[in-house]
């Protein structure tokens, strides 16, 4: 519990370090009134809309002002849909949740089985191809295997359908795309902390006790290489929530990525500040998260 | 081992599992054929609407989807002219002074009747407003005078040659005053009321908008059941659903993809002209290279715009000398589709002007705002070098680009595109008079100053024409823009569809017609 207290009370900081750096980026980045208004508008034009929107503030003033409403849980109004930045962030993390759940569940369904195997069958053809498959799903941009999922599976096969959310149907091939990275990753890990407790002497004892080879796999070997393995998931889990901005534009999935890649581009401040906001509360949380299960996992690590 | 061949089991199951899901959820709307009987239409977009504040936007493609649920007064139609919608009848009674008569026995979406009021609420509320996006395109009126429920008169401060162009784009669409007084603008918001063919059904950011026939409708009665608006912002993506019948309109069709959809069997592309024309703009001041006149004709002569059109775009485009296109009141026509080129004159130019050797200039230039745009500033540039003038390329980020374009903060040449949502010359030119170009090509011109000025008031529309028809030409052998093409949109369609897109880039549902 005072671990906890403690961790909550560290993020503190984080959060008014991620605060100030988002908030500077974003203004030294571009006008947004330029951004705004077409190239015929009037120097009036823009000045009149610089001074509604509190641009003409000075920077610090602008940060301060920003600060004191974030407090109360106002994160400004977004200067392209006029309503309030926070919900508009809120009402798309489901289906950002959604996604990242999906691809999650895809990477452990292909990680664990071909890690534990390529573990077990060390320098035979099958691990080197798993190895290499790994290697090669890491090295894979998201924007080019969804482009090229959406080519082979839906336009000439017409399986799924090509984007939109709704249906299961839907959720597959952004779920691969996601989830085909992630799974490349914790291959190599699940592998490589195999091999490490497969040499280690309680397994050697549970093979001289008589114990069958599955078992000694299964529950003796994996369950304590899946430490790294947590660490990585619980990580990913969180950069699933803020990466999911190439993958969901590609598919024009309507969750928090393709949000923050719009306002972005059209330097909706508001928006991107609750947005990295967001994302930033998960990372921490899902850090904390790891920690929590690692407990768990490994009774002899105790938090004091 | 056994274990491993479970897990492996159970991974495939997963998968079949997982594709036969897909399978039977896709069925709607995947092929082509299948979708023909159906009465919706789904249109994929390039972004999602902004809001439906409809005063309080200047975004093309959110209009294109709200003149399905709003109606202008007035419809301004290219060949024909200005055609009545909601207001029956007008007339200009004085300089400033222009009386309408509505339409009668019309109904918003919510059953209140539309009256006078609800106008004058409208057009009032854009005008004084001035924290409103489109305040800067209405603020011209003055006031609006309710004679009775169904006339009323439209005050300018000045005279207003282009008025009916104004009321009859973007943020004139007639909104219900007594619903927005009692109910309050977040609710407008949330549940947007208009007087057009469709009304408002779901909106999911970012995903789609769905809009259903109005059956009270005063015109035609609806054609569809059901409009969907999707957007979908990447290119590749939004031709992949074209592809498959998701969809039954896509814009945007990237020049690269066209063959690729004109090669698939029941979709095609459609290319039309927009408002936007790219053109170079230079420095017409004596202490710039590009002062000299001869300077910039040779600059002209040396760039093959239809060979940058026929490369680059894929022919999606049509060489211009004049920025005022037709369709446009004050359009010169015989500028239009015409183009010079010719380096052997550019040479003997250059030499007459002093620089038998060139010249160095510097030409900015946005880097993906445009189609196309790093691309045509590079050709650009090996083109005047063919003719001697090396040029110094200054390609940057849009944002950057139009910090230093409003500092008024470019060397001698750079690269850009207007379009004109206003369909009037006024708005086409007005940065080439004397007080507006200053500091940007510091063109100086007093009979085009003058013409440009006149016009802007002139409230007899055939000599206004002929006095920007005057100005046009000037403007074409001065030079201060060069113009390149005007730019095509090439729209993906169903062939199960009739569709001509418009030169506004509206989408009437109604005017897309199963064929």
């Amino acid at each position: 519990m005072k671990y906890l207290v403690q961790s909550i009370i560290k993020t503190i900081p984080v959060l008014l370090l991620i605060t100030l750096i988002v908030f500077l980026l974003i203004r030294v980045t571009g006008d947004p009134v330029s951004l705004m208004l077409p190239e015929t508008a009037t120097e009036e034009e823009r000045d009149s809309l610089r001074e509604s929107m509190g641009l003409n503030e000075p920077l610090p003033i602008q940060y301060f002002t920003y600060l004191g409403e974030l407090v109360t849980g106002d994160f400004g109004d977004s200067f392209r849909y006029n309503t309030d930045a926070l919900s508009l962030v809120l009402e798309r993390l489901p289906a950002t949740f959604e996604l990242a759940i999906a691809s999650m569940i895809v990477a452990i369904v292909i990680s664990v089985p071909l890690g534990i195997l390529s573990a077990v069958k060390r320098n035979s053809f099958f691990d080197l191809f798993i190895t290499g498959g790994a290697v090669l799903g890491k090295a894979m941009p998201n924007f080019w295997l969804g482009i090229m999922l959406i080519l082979f599976l839906s336009v000439t096969f017409q399986i799924f359908p090509v984007s939109g959310r709704g249906t299961l149907g839907h959720l597959v091939l952004p779920a691969i795309t996601l989830g085909t990275g992630i799974a490349a990753e914790m291959t190599r890990l699940i592998r490589s902390s195999m091999l490490e407790i497969l040499e280690q002497d309680f397994i050697r004892t549970a093979r001289s006790k008589g114990l069958g080879e599955s078992i000694i796999v299964n529950k003796h070997a994996f369950r304590n290489a899946l430490i790294p393995v947590v660490t990585i998931m619980a990580l990913q889990t969180a950069t699933l929530v803020g990466g999911t901005l190439i993958t969901e534009t590609v598919f024009a999935w309507p969750g928090l990525g393709q949000l923050l890649v719009q306002s972005v581009n059209l330097r909706d401040m508001a928006v991107v500040q609750a947005a990295t906001f967001i994302i930033a509360i998960f990372v921490i949380l899902s850090n904390l998260l790891a920690d929590l299960i690692y407990r768990f996992l490994d009774p002899r690590i105790k938090y004091e | 081992m056994k274990k491993l061949l479970w897990v492996l089991l159970l991974v495939l199951t997963l998968v079949i599992a997982g594709c036969s899901g897909g399978e039977t959820s896709s069925t709607e709307g995947e092929e082509p054929v299948e979708t023909s009987d159906s009465k919706t239409l789904t249109i994929a977009m390039g972004t999602d609407i902004v809001t439906f504040d409809i005063h309080d936007h200047n975004t093309t493609s959110t209009e294109a989807v709200h003149v399905n649920m709003f109606n202008y007064l007035l419809t301004n139609d290219p060949e024909e002219g200005f055609q009545p919608d909601l207001a029956e009848s007008w007339e200009n009674i004085d300089d400033t002074t222009w009386s309408f008569k509505l339409r009668e026995g019309v109904t918003f979406h919510n059953g209140e009747e539309l009256t006078a009021d609800d106008v004058k609420y409208t057009l009032e509320r854009v005008a004084k407003d001035d924290t409103l996006l489109e305040h800067g395109n209405y603020n011209q009126i003055e006031t609006v005078n309710v004679v009775s429920d169904y006339e009323f008169e439209i005050v300018t401060k000045n005279p207003e040659p282009a008025l009916l162009n104004r009321l009859s784009r973007l943020g004139s669409g007639i909104l219900p005053q007594e619903y927005i007084e009692t109910e309050g603008w977040e609710v407008f918001l949330e549940n947007p009321v208009g007087t057009g063919p469709y009304k408002f059904k779901e909106w999911k950011r970012d995903d789609r908008l769905t809009l259903e026939a109005n059956t009270e409708y005063f015109g035609d009665a609806p054609k569809w059941e059901e409009l969907v608006f999707r957007s979908i912002p990447e290119d590749s993506t939004r031709v992949s659903e074209l592809l498959t019948g998701g969809v039954d309109v896509a814009v945007n069709i990237p020049p690269t993809d066209v063959e690729r959809v004109n090669e698939t069997e029941g979709v095609t592309t459609v290319q039309s002209p927009t408002q936007r024309v790219m053109m170079l703009v230079l420095r017409t001041d004596e202490d710039s290279v590009t002062g000299d006149p001869l300077v910039r004709e040779a600059i002209d002569l040396a760039i093959d715009k239809q060979a940058i059109v026929d490369s680059l775009l894929e022919g999606a485009g049509t060489v211009t000398r004049t920025r005022v296109t037709p369709g446009n009141v004050g359009a010169n026509e015989d500028l239009y589709g015409q183009t010079l080129y010719d380096p052997e004159r550019a040479r003997e130019l250059l030499a007459e002007a002093g620089y038998p050797d060139g010249f160095e200039l510097t030409l900015t230039g946005p880097n993906g705002r445009y189609l196309k745009d790093r691309e045509t500033v590079e050709l650009i540039a090996a083109m005047l070098s063919e003719v001697g003038i090396t040029v110094n390329q200054e390609l940057i980020e849009w944002s950057a680009f139009n910090q230093r374009y409003q500092e008024r903060d470019f060397a001698e040449m750079f690269y850009i595109g207007y379009g004109n949502s206003m369909f009037d010359a006024s708005l086409a030119l007005d940065r080439l008079t004397i007080e507006n170009a200053e500091g940007e090509t510091d063109y100086d011109n007093q009979q085009v100053n003058d013409l440009l000025l006149a016009a802007e008031q002139n409230m007899d529309p055939e000599e206004r024409v002929q006095q920007y028809q005057e100005a046009q030409e000037i403007i074409a052998e001065d030079r201060p823009q060069i113009y390149m093409f005007q730019l095509d949109a090439i729209t993906g369609i169903n062939e199960r569809l009739d569709f001509e897109p418009l030169l506004n880039e509206m989408f009437y549902a109604d005017s897309i017609t199963l064929n």
